[in-house]
């Protein structure tokens, strides 16, 4: 299948800071891909997540965002920006529990990669050729339909400490026969996990 | 037409003649003489010996006026006094004086709000029409506004005045008091550089300076700043150096007694700079006015200027001599509520240590 | 004459953003614009607290940062309490160029509000009542003046949301609550004027977290001064706001009762006597 590797340029970022997100399903090589982050090895250079982490695609565009921007800021807490936008996944300063909760782990099969063109040579191309090499999974799109069949949102509720608010219903429950409550409650949940992303460390 | 006015609100006895001349040409200045009761270091003055030291100097005061002026008492058309805000004792013994002179010249009295004097007096000499005007003194701390023929307030201190709080940490560090403890203050401030983190209060348009003076207090006392002793120190420091501008810093971090005045001077102007303007983004305002000693600093000016330029407008300040209490601002502000009509009978010649600038009637002003 | 007013520079990182966000009001401490959110088809409101530069560095760092962060953090608190206001979309407290390099001013990037301010809804609403409202039948006018009872008791709802939640707002006027639109925004009214929609509170730029019967007597009583001022006709409907109030939350009796102390007292002391 071919590989779903979207180009953004996200709003209020420099258009020279491409952001190149893929999704990818019932990946077969997360320890390898894991390893490689541990060795540092720079080909590997990826915000490397585990996407049942990620409750939507403005849930994942607020940690790049606050990544980069941090990035161009010089403020970044961890070694690039790559790690730094897994670090931005997480409600709390804690580095290492962002890896463990946000991050890739030898199991995960669904796993959102990120890569930002800090420099020229990294474009929609040269990472698309990378990624077909080496990522054994399957490309699907990265929207919110799609995210929605991944994301655990009872874990993502525990981490972001928001286990008070209502869940929305998984889309396909056909039990709920109101649709908009289920968006309220989705969209609550997701404004309140990008304050968050927003606040850390302040 | 031309009024005497008579000022002792406080520690300084004023006596001014002001000319509003019949042609209608714009007023004039005849005579503006004052005499400040001053106390020694670390003490502030207190009410009956501010009043009697009122009482010593206030016939010689408006004989001296009246010379300087070239006026006999014919020419004069009221005597106006301040009727309060203000301390007491100090009010009753020139209001005492104002009766007399009334008495014994046939003269009418116009009781005139302290703060609108200030304000004014202020008008007059900048030529500010409608500005946003900041009242700051050893007494009063407000943000005044004109609507609708009253001078609201918009914000105010909660607790004590912001001179107040500088004459009262003056006291702490034992600094003299002469001229006036802010002035010393301010000279001492330009000697600082280390900014030390003082409690900052405003809510809204108002704010609050008795936290950040027992802040300071303590803040002085810890580092062993305060007292006598210091003083001397600095003195000599200043008397040995006297060639050069400076008093060398010392070389360890421990903030200095400059620092801390250089600290509360930023933080608490910084405070009234804010509080300012929210009140010119409220009514829409580009000009601002300083009156009231305090307006005398000039590190408050300049402060104020740099707010006033960022939002398209301009500042407008006064120097000493109308700044510090006075008595031709009394004039002034009399003469203009006496060409309406105004005048207060001697029954009701009293004065008041309350009086909010926002009771006034404002007949002198169109809308 | 003062040079015609310009705003301070954005900044970092929205001198990037095309097209530039537009300028929609200047306050004291912040200027408000409208752009875009991470989603470029979705608006946002930026709100911008520029650095002042008639302070000490060090103490404007100090208070912009602490203040954007309080209204951050008042914001994030009633999102997640389901209280209207709008969402934190980003934020950045320490400026432009990071800790060594230039400090241009803090900024919060926020949910877009689409609807009107409730002063302009009071005053269209106001201004058509004075010029028809001898032409109503006593029907009609009924149903006039029970759309402002009904949106005032919203408004009381929201409000004691807001305190339910722990917040007070500081400056609470009909300028700083908006009605979001529908998505059918049609009336019956003849003065086709709408009050539907929720209410939503803005501007949290005074905001604090207190649960303090006097902090939230003094909110409603702010609010009661700024209708009286603003909406003369509609003031007569204040009551309906606070029996809305009074619903919304249990401790809503007890601040009430501090309301009555805080209007015998004003928010300015006399200094008569």
């Amino acid at each position: 299948m071919a590989l779903k590797l979207e180009t953004i340029n996200i709003p209020h970022l420099p258009a020279s800071l491409p952001v190149h997100v893929a999704l990818y399903r019932n990946v077969q090589n997360s320890a390898f891909l894991r390893q490689q982050l541990l060795a540092g090895n720079s080909e590997f250079e990826y915000a490397l997540i585990d996407a049942s982490m990620v409750l939507s695609r403005a849930h994942a565009l607020a940690a790049v965002f606050r990544a980069v921007n941090d990035y161009m800021n010089n403020r970044l807490k961890s070694r690039n920006v790559h790690s730094e936008i897994v670090f931005s996944f997480n409600p709390t300063n804690n580095i290492a529990e962002s890896f463990r909760k946000f991050g890739i782990a030898d199991s995960t099969k669904d796993l959102l990669v990120v890569k930002v063109s800090v420099t020229p040579e990294i474009t929609h191309d040269s990472v698309a050729a990378h990624l077909e090499s080496s990522i054994e999974g399957t490309s699907v799109p990265f929207d919110d339909l799609t995210l929605s069949e991944i994301s655990d949102i009872t874990k993502i509720k525990k981490l972001y400490k928001l286990g008070a608010l209502p869940s929305p219903a998984a889309k396909a429950d056909p039990s709920q026969p109101n649709g908009t409550h289920t968006d309220d409650a989705q969209r609550q949940l997701e404004l309140s996990m990008l304050g968050a992303i927003a606040l850390r460390g302040s | 037409m031309i009024a005497i006015g008579m000022e002792g609100s406080a520690n300084k006895l004023g006596v001014g003649i002001m000319l509003h001349p019949k042609d209608g040409s714009p007023p004039q200045v005849l005579a503006n003489i004052r005499h400040t009761y001053v106390s020694p270091p670390g003490e502030g003055f207190l009410p009956k010996d501010t009043a009697r030291h009122h009482r010593a100097w206030v016939v010689k005061l408006v004989k001296k006026a009246l010379k300087e002026a070239q006026v006999s008492v014919d020419d004069v058309s009221c005597i106006c006094f301040t009727k309060g805000p203000g301390m007491g004792a100090p009010l009753q013994s020139v209001v005492v004086a104002a009766r007399m002179l009334s008495l014994l010249w046939d003269k009418p009295l116009v009781g005139v709000n302290h703060c609108v004097g200030h304000i004014e007096m202020g008008r007059l000499i900048t030529g500010a029409t409608n500005p946003v005007v900041l009242y700051v003194s050893g007494g009063n701390t407000q943000v005044i506004a004109y609507s609708s023929q009253r001078y609201r307030i918009f914000g105010e201190t909660l607790d004590i005045a912001v001179g107040n709080c500088l004459d009262r940490f003056a006291r702490t560090l034992h600094i003299s008091n002469d001229p006036a403890p802010g002035y010393n203050i301010e000279q001492l401030a330009k000697q600082g550089n280390q900014l030390v983190d003082l409690p900052y209060v405003v809510k809204g348009m108002d704010c609050s300076f008795s936290g950040i003076l027992a802040a300071i207090d303590a803040l002085a006392a810890q580092l062993g700043l305060g007292g006598e002793e210091r003083e001397k120190e600095d003195a000599e420091k200043r008397a040995s150096s006297a060639g050069e501008a400076q008093i060398i810093p010392e070389t360890n971090d421990k903030p200095t007694r400059a620092d801390l005045c250089f600290s509360l001077q930023e933080t608490i102007f910084s405070m009234l700079v804010e509080i300012t303007e929210r009140a010119m983004a409220h009514v829409g305002s580009k000009q601002v006015l300083i009156v009231g000693g305090v307006g005398s600093n000039l590190r408050l000016q300049e402060m104020m200027g740099i707010m006033a330029r960022d939002r398209g407008g301009s500042v407008y300040a006064t120097d000493e001599r109308f700044c510090i209490d006075n008595g031709i601002m009394i004039a002034q502000a009399g003469m203009l509520a006496y060409q309406t009509g105004f005048q207060t009978p001697l029954k009701e010649s009293t004065c008041t240590q309350r009086f909010r600038t926002d009771e006034v009637f404002v007949k002198w002003r169109e809308d | 004459m003062a040079p015609e007013y310009k705003p301070p520079a954005l900044p970092s990182p929205f001198t990037n953003t095309t097209p530039a966000p537009t300028l929609l009001a200047q306050g004291a401490e912040a200027h408000v614009y409208k752009t875009v959110s991470l989603d470029p088809s979705i608006p946002a409101a930026l709100k911008i607290r520029p650095s002042k530069p008639y302070r000490h560095p060090i103490l404007d760092r100090r208070l912009t940062r602490q203040r954007i962060i309080q209204e951050a953090r008042c914001l994030v608190k009633l999102v997640r309490e389901g209280v209207s206001v709008p969402a934190v979309l980003a934020l950045d407290w320490e400026g432009q160029g990071g800790e060594e390099s230039g400090w241009g001013g803090a900024w919060l990037l926020m949910e877009w509000i689409e609807g009107p301010l409730v002063r302009v809804v009071l005053e269209k609403w106001e201004a058509w009542m004075k010029k028809n409202a001898a032409t109503l039948d006593p029907s009609q006018l009924q149903t006039e003046e029970d759309r402002v009872r009904s949106l005032m008791k919203r408004i009381g709802h929201t409000i004691g949301g807001l305190h339910k939640a722990g917040v007070v707002h500081g400056d609470l006027t009909t300028s700083n609550l908006m009605l979001r639109s529908p998505v059918q925004n049609a009336t019956d009214s003849p003065t086709g004027i709408s009050m539907d929609g929720d209410v939503v509170l803005i501007d949290f730029g005074l905001a604090s977290q207190s649960a303090q019967d006097e902090d939230r007597a003094v909110d409603l009583y702010v609010l009661e001064r700024a209708i009286g001022s603003t909406h003369p006709r509609s003031e007569p409907f204040f009551e309906e706001m606070l029996h809305g109030y009074r619903e919304s939350y249990k401790g809503a009796t007890a601040t009430l009762k501090r309301l009555e102390d805080v209007r015998m007292r004003g928010r300015k002391r006399s200094m008569l006597g």
